[in-house]
């Protein structure tokens, strides 16, 4: 699991790729909310900054799918894969190293993201910074868990990058709605509702078991 | 004279669900025909609801629908494990057959829901608790069925398809708490109890539920003969094709 996990963030850290696309493309997603939002807070609109909390998730999701493409795109060439599947062990491990290299990544574009909408939309993360860190990796393990699964689905699919998509967001609304709940609290009262969090770490439990299982049928003999 | 159709040879061997497929095709068809007439005509001469009117009569179809469609995606999961377990195709055939049924319910569903929102409610859709997962449910399979459609080789596709279908199914529930958790009101008519239905409603209600059920077991069975045949003709053509010395194209 570590070699796949360190190999993932080796070569990710010599090219950097995935991460700046991911990184972009989350920027440029609040760049047209800013435009897309009704009446800027900025403008004292008290309406967007009730629905802020959603429209940051929406853009973690968006970055979440972008890179997730990606996550297998890479073990196609030279038929990498096969190399995988083919390594003695557990497939489990597999999955989670890319999810853990997944997860990483996905962190760091939430990181900046989170900056550039506190920036955007006059928001002050800094009093909230360790619940808010603790909801969004909840909510960044609920996407990868599940994400690097179908990932590996999608990626050996025609349609690739339509597919995961498809695959993946209605079976995200759980992590989803569970996220928003609980940033949106965090947010307007200060107060992290605990069933919110409930529903993201059962979540996540149950993804990871499904993941983890279900990883063993996805590569091919 | 045209050439005659092409038949199939009996050497490919059927195996046992097509052949209880095939066997429950015509019986199921009759109690189909059968329990028809006798719900139309319960319908018919059911009283009309005080309240709502005619639209009431919705309920002799919808709530049936989701008895079929939830059974359909149960049956997608259980096709799709046993498949993962056995690696036979026929449970991969099965899980396909139970997913385009039950998709066709759920569509049934969500067709009839809103016609009876829009006489009850005033509105043709809410983001009610159950409409919402009801959606979703659709939503989960018909990306089953792309899912399907969009994979390459026969043993590919049974295989990724068991995933999806096994985790569409245990999302359900998650979906269930996280849309509960939304403030999802529940605007939606709570279960039928023992006591719920009116003077007079409670047999045409029956006779739906069976009714769908039955409709559900035919063209399951159906669908699931004409999977085994389709089966049997691509092994068929591949052997000929063998036999003739031709590459034989994976179908």
């Amino acid at each position: 699991m570590w070699a796949v996990l360190w190999k993932d963030l080796l070569i990710e850290w010599r090219s950097r790729d995935r991460v700046l696309a991911m990184g972009v493309f989350a920027l440029l997603v609040v760049v047209i909310f800013h435009f897309a939002a009704p009446a800027g807070p900025a403008a004292g609109g008290e309406a967007t900054r009730e629905h802020l909390p959603g429209l940051l998730w929406v853009a973690y999701v968006f970055a979440a799918i972008l890179g997730l493409n990606r996550a297998f795109a890479l073990e196609l060439e030279n038929e990498a894969l096969s190399g995988l599947a083919l390594a003695p062990g557990e497939r489990g491990w597999i999955y989670l190293g890319k999810a853990a290299a997944s997860l990483v990544l996905l962190v760091a574009v939430q990181a900046l993201a989170a900056l550039a909408f506190a920036l955007a939309f006059d928001l002050d993360l800094v009093p909230v910074l360790l619940p808010f860190s603790g909801i969004a990796l909840l909510g960044a393990l609920g996407l990868a868990s599940i994400g690097t699964l179908f990932s590996a689905v999608a990626v050996r699919t025609s349609y690739r990058e339509v597919m995961l998509p498809l695959l993946l967001l209605p079976l995200l609304v759980p992590v989803l709605l569970g996220a928003v709940r609980a940033t949106h609290g965090l947010l307007a009262e200060g107060t992290v509702p605990a069933d919110a969090l409930r529903l993201l770490a059962v979540t996540d439990a149950v993804f990871l078991i499904v993941s983890f299982l279900g990883f063993e049928y996805v590569l091919d003999e | 004279m045209s050439t005659p159709p092409p038949t199939l040879s009996t050497e490919a061997p059927e195996d046992g669900l097509e052949r209880l497929a095939r066997r429950a095709v015509a019986p199921t068809g009759w109690l189909l025909l059968a329990c028809a007439i006798v719900w139309g005509l319960l319908v018919v001469q059911a009283p009309e609801d005080a309240v709502q009117g005619i639209v009431q009569k919705i309920l002799y179809v919808h709530p049936p629908c989701a008895f079929a469609a939830y059974l359909g995606f149960f049956l997608t999961a259980l096709g799709g494990a046993v498949y993962l377990a056995r690696r036979d195709p026929a449970w991969d055939r099965f899980a396909i057959s139970a997913a385009e049924v039950g998709v066709l319910f759920c569509a049934l569903l969500l067709a009839t829901g809103p016609i009876w929102g829009k006489g009850t409610w005033g509105r043709w859709w809410t983001w009610d608790l159950r409409l919402t997962l009801s959606l979703l449910l659709f939503l989960v399979y018909v990306a089953y069925l792309l899912l399907r459609s969009f994979t390459e080789g026969d043993e590919r596709t049974a295989r990724f398809a068991a995933v999806y279908g096994i985790a569409g199914l245990a999302v359900i529930p998650l979906n269930y708490f996280a849309i509960d958790l939304a403030g999802g009101r529940a605007l939606h008519p709570e279960n039928l109890g023992g006591d719920s239905l009116g003077e007079g409603m409670g047999w045409p209600f029956l006779a739906g539920v069976v009714t769908c059920l039955v409709a559900f077991g035919h063209l399951f069975a159906r669908r699931l003969e004409v999977a085994g045949l389709r089966d049997r003709r691509a092994r068929e053509a591949a052997e000929a094709a063998a036999a003739a010395g031709e590459p034989a194209w994976d179908t």
